[in-house]
């Protein structure tokens, strides 16, 4: 390894918390096909950002993502983490320092838990009592007792617990970036939404920079702190905040993408002090929202009640405020530049 | 001959392996050894009711029949280890060889060596070449090679493309990738072909009679020649129970090395 | 020892030719038969054993141990009984394929996947029925991939029968042997080895037309 591959590697590994990644002009054309799977890619993801690639199966979104850890090798174009150009390291060294997780989990079945996870650990030389603790630490961290899982084969666990294992596998070395590809795809809805909020509240201590590919929108909405949305040759048709992209699909292939809803899906990223309140009712018996809750939740509260409005309680319980519909479409309105509340109130 | 477990179709699927036992320790372990003890003291008691003649007493004698067995268990042991050897790292080189070409030409080389008759082997051999032991020998390897050869490459094809990928992005270099994870993976299936040879192996033998080999095929051969069935039941009955315990001894070293996990 | 002659080779072809062809054709109908014995045998027993599991796996492991016997001793051990000959040749062979196709039998039948027995025990068929009608037809394919991984084993091992005076192609290579250092030793054991791969690659061919036109067009890959 040349010292300049060394010296970057270090750079990039020093990093515990995310870096930014910037990819410019990222081609990939596979060999004896005439259309490029991947054109022109670029995109620039800021430290600590998570970021959804989504978009239907076949156009090139996991391609894009595999071209930063060369998984796949790019045709031209540069991709750059935390300022090293990545195709000038050893894909070997650089793929230690990103983490990576597939869809498939692709846990090693002849290798324990603890093993699987530390096998970059390992291959980066840690000593053993360093690799006992991390490997402890990290289990901990997805929720599985090291004491019970650590020895366990991954066919003894189920599917819920592989992906997990999978996350902590791919924390190992706590590098900079990951790489997740469609990690929560073959789980079935109600773990799903269980990892996507361990996920979450994961990220938000670790703060690692994070690519992530999904087909499903709602996760995308539910996790992203930005979207990007990508249609054929993974062409970038908005990239943007999920509330932006909900409010302002850029063209009618994201908003197809949207799919029906977009307004109760925005409503779910609006926190309930984004609202104005109105007096608190004080009605007896019915069911308030929390003030930390958010106004789909509260639409919620109001259509299943049918009462014209809804208390809001802080955490202690004491009624702050109230919100009804139009209370609630308000701040739909009020997010819209260029559409006045007025005609979406009007509209109903 | 194929060994295969109860889950699988053979042919489809002929190198697969079986599944875990939950059990080391069961009573249907050790069937195969009690019914191999079962049915050789039978055997001693018959030919102790027997009036033997002299051709009969020459061979049914201790020092005769240890010689025999002796070189039977020499040429599938010798010959089973040689193709270990031989064919193991071959099929590792083959299945990392970036030509299908020449894969799919081995394999298909493979299948015709699999429809070769043994039989025809070792007597060509023979006759092109000279008789005796190594002839015998050189035939056993190279009609056992192919069977290890091929669970070789398949074992190490067959590796979950998943787990094979989740490893490259890991940042395991290719040798890695190989010796942490493709070679252990494809153990059980490394084995089950060499189990399939071992047992290839004692029934080729038993045809080293015909090229001057020596082995058990010689009692069951003068056995038939002579008209002596006592000794063509004795020879032929000890190879049966040498296959039989050869394959279960094979069985027992195959769950034992095989991964946990798997 | 005994180079190679092609010419010789030749004109010893073209002078046997019809030894060749009858030994031929008596080595594919000793297979033909002993297959279709394990065949009607084999399927019997997969039917009768699949849905047992104590009698399932008992007579899988038998079969399984039953393979392993080398094919000398087999032939060897049951020559006193039934002589030589056709009898010890066909009842070897039968006792051989019968691994590979109960077993695949047994496979196929438990194959066919829960979602389709409860829909066809749904629509009113008996079990019988749905043995005949459902599972065996969906089970086929495998079940003839079974006969025709017998059929390879017992192409190679009808050339050992020879020596028990078995029919078929092994004549040639025992007189091959039996001949050994005579010029047409070498012709004799090559003729028949080669006639037995020769025989075992167009059976295997024939196998894949046969599989192609008996399965169902739903169960083509």
């Amino acid at each position: 390894m040349s010292e300049s591959t060394a010296t970057g590697i270090t750079a990039i590994a020093q990093h515990t918390s995310g870096v930014e990644i910037v990819l410019d002009r990222v081609v990939k054309v596979y060999p004896g096909q005439q259309a490029p799977a991947v054109q022109d890619f670029s995109m620039t993801v800021a430290p600590g950002e998570l970021v959804m690639f989504v978009g239907p199966s076949g156009c090139g979104k996991t391609t894009t993502m595999k071209m930063i850890n060369r998984i796949i090798e790019p045709s031209s174009g540069s991709i750059s983490i935390g300022g090293r150009d990545v195709l000038s390291l050893d894909p070997n060294e650089l793929r230690r320092h990103i983490g990576y997780v597939i869809q498939q989990i692709g846990l090693f079945p002849h290798m324990t838990i603890a093993e699987n996870i530390a096998t970059v650990p390992k291959l980066l030389g840690w000593s053993k009592p360093r690799i006992a603790e991390r490997v402890d630490e990290l289990l901990e961290t997805v929720q599985l007792d090291p004491g019970t899982f650590a020895s366990r084969y991954p066919k003894q666990l189920s599917g819920g617990q592989q992906q997990r294992v999978g996350v902590a596998r791919a924390l190992a070395a706590d590098p900079p970036v990951m790489l997740m590809d469609e990690p929560f795809g073959a789980t079935d809805p109600i773990t799903r939404e269980k990892l996507q909020a361990e996920f979450l509240r994961l990220q938000e201590s670790i703060g690692k920079t994070i690519i992530f590919v999904t087909h499903d929108f709602d996760e995308a909405i539910r996790l992203g702190d930005r979207i990007a949305v990508l249609s054929d040759r993974s062409r970038i048709e908005q990239f943007d905040t999920p509330a932006n992209i909900l409010a302002e699909p850029a063209n009618d292939y994201v908003a197809s993408f949207i799919g029906h809803g977009a307004a109760l899906k925005r409503l779910a990223l609006v926190p309930v002090e984004e609202a104005t309140l109105g007096a608190a009712v004080g009605t007896s018996g019915a069911p308030t929202i929390e003030f930390a809750g958010n106004l789909r939740d509260a639409l919620d509260v109001l259509v299943l009640t049918g009462l014209p409005a809804v208390d809001v309680v802080d955490e202690q319980g004491r009624a702050v405020g109230s919100l009804s519909v139009d209370r609630i479409s308000a701040v739909l309105g009020a997010e819209l530049p260029g559409r006045t509340a007025g005609s979406r109130a009007g509209a109903r | 001959m194929t060994v295969t477990t109860e889950t699988q179709a053979i042919g489809a699927t002929r190198v697969a392996e079986a599944p875990a036992r939950p059990r080391f320790f069961t009573w249907r372990r050790f069937t195969t050894p009690i019914v191999v003890v079962v049915v050789l003291a039978l055997l001693l008691l018959w030919v102790s009711t027997l009036q033997l003649d002299s051709i009969e007493q020459r061979t049914l004698n201790w020092s005769y029949i240890t010689l025999r067995v002796g070189e039977h268990l020499s040429l599938t042991v010798v010959a089973s280890a040689l193709v270990a050897v031989l064919a193991i790292p071959t099929g590792i080189l083959l299945a990392k060889t970036r030509s299908a070409t020449v894969r799919n030409v081995i394999l298909a080389i493979a299948n015709i060596g699999q429809a070769t008759p043994a039989v025809g082997v070792v007597i060509l051999l023979a006759i092109l070449w000279q008789t005796g032991y190594t002839t015998a020998l050189v035939a056993l390897v190279v009609y056992a090679f192919l069977p290890v050869l091929r669970n070789t490459m398949i074992g190490i094809q067959q590796v979950d493309a998943n787990v094979r990928e989740s490893a490259r992005g890991m940042g395991m270099t290719p040798n890695q990738v190989l010796t942490r994870i493709e070679v252990p993976l494809a153990v059980p299936v490394i084995l089950a072909g060499l189990r399939t040879a071992l047992v290839f192996c004692v029934g080729v033998a038993t045809i080293a009679t015909f090229i001057n080999a020596g082995g058990l095929g010689d009692m069951i051969v003068n056995g038939l020649k002579l008209q002596r069935y006592p000794v063509l039941v004795v020879g032929a009955v000890l190879v049966a129970c040498i296959a039989l315990l050869i394959d279960w001894i094979a069985g027992f070293a195959e769950d034992l090395l095989k991964p946990k996990g798997i | 020892m005994n180079a190679l002659d092609l010419d010789g080779l030749l004109t010893f072809w073209g002078r046997r030719w019809d030894d060749i062809l009858e030994l031929v054709l008596q080595h594919l109908a000793v297979v033909a038969l002993s297959l279709l014995i394990a065949t009607v045998v084999g399927v019997l027993i997969g039917i009768l054993v699949w849905n047992r599991p104590v009698p399932r796996s008992l007579t899988i492991a038998a079969a399984g141990v039953a393979l392993t016997i080398p094919s000398l001793a087999l032939l060897a051990l049951i020559t006193p009984v039934f002589g030589l000959g056709w009898t010890p040749t066909v009842l070897s062979l039968v006792f051989y394929s019968l691994l590979p196709i109960v077993r695949n039998t047994v496979v196929g039948l438990r194959e066919v996947s829960p979602a389709i027995m409860e829909s066809a025990k749904g629509m009113g068929m008996s079990p019988a029925k749905i043995l005949f009608a459902v599972q065996l037809p969906m089970a086929w394919p495998i079940i003839l991939t079974g006969v025709r991984v017998a059929a390879q084993l017992t192409i190679g091992i009808a050339a050992i029968a020879a020596y028990v005076a078995g029919p078929g192609l092994g004549q040639f290579i025992f007189q091959g042997l039996s001949s050994l250092g005579s010029k047409n030793a070498l012709n004799f054991a090559l003729t028949g080895t080669l006639g037995v791969v020769l025989l075992a690659l167009v059976v295997d061919g024939a196998f894949v037309l046969i599989s192609r036109s008996t399965t169902s067009r739903g169960l083509r890959v």
